[in-house]
């Protein structure tokens, strides 16, 4: 049942206002932290106060305007979106915490804090996007507002991986505006429905050419192969921002428009009779392999963190792709578990950096002694991209195996676990150098980073845990994703 | 609360003991090593209890039931304590104590003994949970759990050899772990969630290829614990790196662990029919009559000791796997009592293994020559283990070995005998020349009069696997003792009751 809400227009508007107050402040930066931290936790209070809501099965809707008559921006909070904007909000409140203790020091700290509001602002932008029009909006200003956290450092190659960021992205972006007016002109409207849009007499060549083009466009930020040049140049970004660009927003942002497409535009009975969907999955499927072979390669710790966030993002658009219900839940849980796993491993690493100046893979031996706790949260989200049962990871592997099997594509859950084995061979070393390897210095006191770092890693940690065991906790957002699927695949 | 339900809270209790045990190693250890001992070895013997409260109504009443946790909607962790589990967990949680007992004497003082005890607790309350695990979904997550956690067990003395190992062994783990996980799902698809049964869950109405790949799946995932060749690369290399408190657990236990998972599967996922109808089972048994030959020649061939006893236990665990493959009760009844006499036995000759190291710095069987009149106490307990390995009677192995033989006439599979018959012999040829070089060898420079036998927490492991394996030959047939036990097991596999 549809509910006209403000509160879903108060959400993003939020952080925007935060944003705005924080250019307007300047250089005040007690004001500052109070600001940003507060806006966080107000726009979480307000999505939670959503949850029971849209748990019992209300869709919040708004309209701001029209200026055509059937396109125009309108906000529209059904259970997907609610799933996006909680992990996204849940995860900003952490990264708001670790960004105040990580950005002590640097430079343009005005800039750099207005402008992660504005991300986040766009980012809930997305998830309660009711057609496909707002979201291209919002998704456009996404790019457009990350560009100067990503060249944060102003260093040239910070510059010139920015510059990468926007010739894909925007390039990406020109894609979507191509499908969505192919949409307008097939389907005559753009508003996203749970049974898809797109008549199926429409010809397979006008269908073909859709598909094609939405998918490329979002596939761009969801970093499929070979897509995905932009995510490991945007490495250089200092360590929030990268968590920002992995987990809580832009790949995410890429990889929810899939989803919107797949389930939304098209709908499953459709793309199941078209047939595209099995291209699709296997280049999800060489992508999950590929990137886990390159990042076996890599010795920088967050390169390798890039190249697994592109492997495990193909996890979703492979959910995705093979159109049955179980396979549609593992995608859309895997939107939670993957981000509070990456994010735990982000602020890592930057804990690391910070506190040891150290950021490859080999000077890492017996870290694990003088950071023990920061290293037993990696361990934990190790073990849970590995799919070591009780972890989150688990979950995804579970239920895209048997979506898999559901599909009657066996092979896919041989994919699922070489993947885990590649998984296991490239997180585990690390696992193993930091607590069965002896440090260079043997007499290395413990000295972990400061609070303010170390606490957002160990809630990101304690959440991997949560999610693996507890999914029937109404509040986690385990029962919204089934919600979700629910209403897309009928589970 | 009534007796009842406090009863049905055991089983959880029995895991979660040792596994605060294992957390509380690292503040027990600040304290030192006394109060470690007496804290670990309260809560091991505890442990030991509960899994023997547990006994009397595996045997009787119908399975314990203890929902634990809704993993996901459609899938419960839940534990079941029927006479199997009850079997395994006794069996194990004996072997742990005794284990715990020898380490306080046998590990060096120094070196990072808080890791050691902590996982090893862990691990017991992980094993438990394999032992009481009531679905698939369960034994999974307590299998890979401790798998995993035995690494830093594996890798303790961190020498370039055991790090080698411990890569060895992680990564066999790790693809058989993987396998398993495939098998879990193929089922999980196939039949939904559903909790251990005789007779199995899955039937043949289903498709017979899934069904085969299922099968395979299992067999491959926990073949690479119970060591089934040509899974067996880590067992030979892994049992000399770790040290012998530990081996003694891998090889008793640890590896059982894998004919566990294995008889589950075959008996409580598949059933017998269904086993027998897909037509496995022969090559399962090919396969392990292979596995039992050609490791005990293997052994014969070993000169270092720990190394020949892991070839041993390869040989030893295929018995179990070649008697689930004939698909007959009597040979099924003797399968099981053979995985816990054998726990005991190889339990014991580790101890001996590392007793021999520690006090006389001897590893190999070449060196032992007149050894039994510097370790008499020692030498005397190999010598029992050994002759029970090979099955001289009245020992626990003889017991083991007899109700194989019978059983495997019953089932109508006389060239099973045969394997078993080259099996014992092979067995004879690589213990007894240890034992007579023990015994009556000459000792080549060493003067007779230095004596150092074991002392301590390792004398009293030793003589207690060593009373263990004499009282289970003797009073086999002791309600509780393991052939009860095992008769009640197979009787339901069979459909008696």
């Amino acid at each position: 049942m549809d509910v006209i809400d403000l509160r879903i227009l108060l959400a993003p508007a939020i952080s925007f206002g935060c944003a705005v107050l924080i250019f307007l402040l300047g250089a005040r930066a007690r004001w500052r932290r109070v600001l940003a931290l507060g806006a966080a936790v107000t726009k979480f209070i307000v999505i939670l106060s959503l949850l029971p809501g849209s748990l019992a099965g209300k869709v919040y809707v708004f309209e701001v305007l029209e200026f055509l008559p059937g396109v125009g921006i309108s906000f529209r909070a059904d259970a997907l979106g609610m799933f996006f904007a909680l992990v996204s909000s849940t995860l900003w409140v952490l990264t708001t915490v670790y960004a105040i203790g990580y950005m002590k020091g640097r430079h343009a700290r005005v800039r750099f804090f207005g402008f992660f509001a504005l991300c986040v602002s766009t980012t809930v932008g997305i998830a309660f996007a009711a057609n496909l029009l707002t979201l291209f909006l919002f998704y456009e200003m996404l790019t457009i507002c990350t560009y100067p956290l990503v060249v944060h450092d102003e260093t040239p190659e910070a510059l010139r991986a920015g510059r990468k960021y926007l010739a894909y992205t925007l390039l990406g972006g020109a894609a979507l505006l191509l499908g969505m007016i192919l949409v307008q002109s097939l389907a005559g409207t753009l508003s996203f429905s749970h049974a898809g849009v797109l008549p199926a007499e429409a010809g397979s060549g006008a269908l073909l050419a859709t598909f094609v083009t939405l998918i490329g466009g979002f596939g761009v930020k969801a970093a499929i192969m070979p897509l995905h040049g932009w995510l490991p140049a945007a490495m250089v970004a200092p360590t929030p921002v990268s968590a920002l660009l992995h987990a809580v927003a832009v790949v995410k942002a890429g990889v929810f428009g899939i989803l919107r497409v797949v389930h939304n535009i098209f709908g499953v009975d459709l793309l199941a009779q078209l047939g595209y969907a099995s291209w699709l999955a296997w280049v999800a499927a060489f992508t999950i392999v590929a990137a886990s072979l390159i990042a076996l390669a890599q010795d920088n710790l967050k390169r390798r963190l890039a190249y697994s966030t592109i492997s495990q993002l193909s996890y979703i658009v492979l959910g995705a792709a093979l159109l049955t219900p179980f396979a549609a839940l593992a995608a859309v849980v895997h939107i939670a578990n993957q981000a509070f796993a990456k994010i735990t491993m982000f602020f890592v690493a930057g804990a690391i950096e910070r506190s040891t100046g150290k950021t490859q893979v080999h000077q890492l031996a017996g870290i694990g002694r003088t950071m023990p706790w920061t290293m037993a949260a990696f361990t934990i989200a190790a073990l849970s991209f590995i799919g070591v049962p009780l972890f989150a990871g688990f979950v995804t592997k579970w239920y895209l195996s048997l979506g898999a099997l559901q599909a009657g594509a066996w092979w896919f859950v041989l994919l699922m676990i070489l993947s885990a084995l590649l998984n296991a061979a490239y997180w585990l070393p690390i696992v193993y150098l930091a607590w069965f390897r002896t440090p260079a210095a043997e007499s290395a006191p413990i000295h972990e980073a400061e609070a303010l770092l170390l606490a957002p890693i160990l809630v990101a940690a304690a959440y991997v845990l949560l999610l693996g065991i507890s999914m029937q906790v109404s509040w986690l957002p385990f029962s919204l994703a089934q919600a979700a699927v629910r209403f897309v695949a009928g589970l | 609360m009534n007796t009842h339900d406090v009863m049905n809270f055991l089983p959880l209790l029995a895991i979660l003991l040792p596994a605060m045990g294992g957390a509380l190693a690292v503040p027990l250890e600040r304290r030192g090593a006394r109060w470690r001992n007496t804290v670990l070895g309260a809560i091991s013997i505890a442990t030991c209890l509960l899994t023997v409260a547990l006994l009397p109504g595996a045997l009787h009443a119908v399975p314990l039931e203890l929902p634990l946790l809704q993993l996901t909607p459609q899938v419960w962790l839940h534990l079941r304590v029927d006479a199997l589990g009850a079997l395994f967990a006794t069996t194990l949680s004996l072997l742990f104590l005794l284990a715990l007992v020898y380490a306080a004497a046998y590990l060096p003082r120094h070196g990072r003994l808080a890791r050691y005890y902590g996982f090893l607790m862990l691990c017991q309350g992980l094993m438990l949970g394999v032992a009481y695990a009531g679905n698939l979904l369960t034994l999974l997550v307590f299998y890979e759990l401790f798998s995993l956690l035995t690494y830093p067990l594996v890798i303790h003395d961190e020498t370039p050899e055991a790090m080698r190992a411990g890569l060895k062994y992680i990564v066999y783990i790790l693809v058989g772990g993987s396998a398993v996980l495939l098998g879990v799902i193929v089922s999980f698809y196939l039949a939904g969630d559903q909790p251990f049964a005789p007779g199995g869950m899955l039937d043949a109405g289903m498709d017979p290829a899934l069904l085969r790949l299922a099968f395979w799946c299992f067999i491959g995932g926990f073949g690479v614990k119970a060591a089934l060749m040509p899974l067996h690369g880590w067992v030979p290399d892994v049992h000399p790196a770790a040290p012998a408190s530990f081996s003694a657990l891998l090889s008793g236990v640890m590896v059982a662990a894998g004919c566990f998972g294995i008889l589950r599967v075959v008996f409580e996922v598949f059933g017998v029919e269904l086993t027998r109808s897909l037509g496995v089972a022969p090559w399962l048994a090919a396969i392990a009559s292979v596995s039992v030959l050609l490791a005990a020649v293997l052994a014969v061939g070993e000169d270092d000791l720990k190394r020949r006893l892991a070839w041993s236990t390869i040989s030893q665990m295929a018995y179990v796997l070649l008697a689930v493959s004939l698909l007959a009760p009597a040979v099924t009844v003797a399968a099981l009592v053979h995985i816990s006499h054998h726990a005991f036995l190889k339990g014991a000759l580790f101890f001996c293994a590392g007793a021999f190291a520690r006090h006389a710095g001897i590893r190999r069987v070449s060196e032992l020559d007149g050894i039994g009149r510097r370790m008499p106490v020692t030498t005397a307990v190999f010598v029992i283990a050994a002759l029970g390995l090979v099955g001289v009677p009245p020992l626990s192995g003889f017991v083991s070995k007899w109700l194989l033989g019978i059983g495997i006439l019953e089932a109508g599979a006389p060239w099973a005998l045969v394997v078993l018959l080259g099996g014992a012999l092979l067995a004879a040829m690589y213990l007894l020349p240890a034992v007579w070089r023990a015994c009556f060898g000459a000792p080549l420079e060493v003067p007779v009069t230095a004596r150092s036998d074991a002392r301590g927490g390792m004398r009293f492991a030793l003589l207690a696997a060593a009373a263990v394996t004499v009282l289970l030959g003797l009073a086999a047939a002791l309600p509780g003792l393991p052939l009860s036990l095992a008769r009640r097991a197979v009787g339901a596999f069979f459909g008696a009751g």
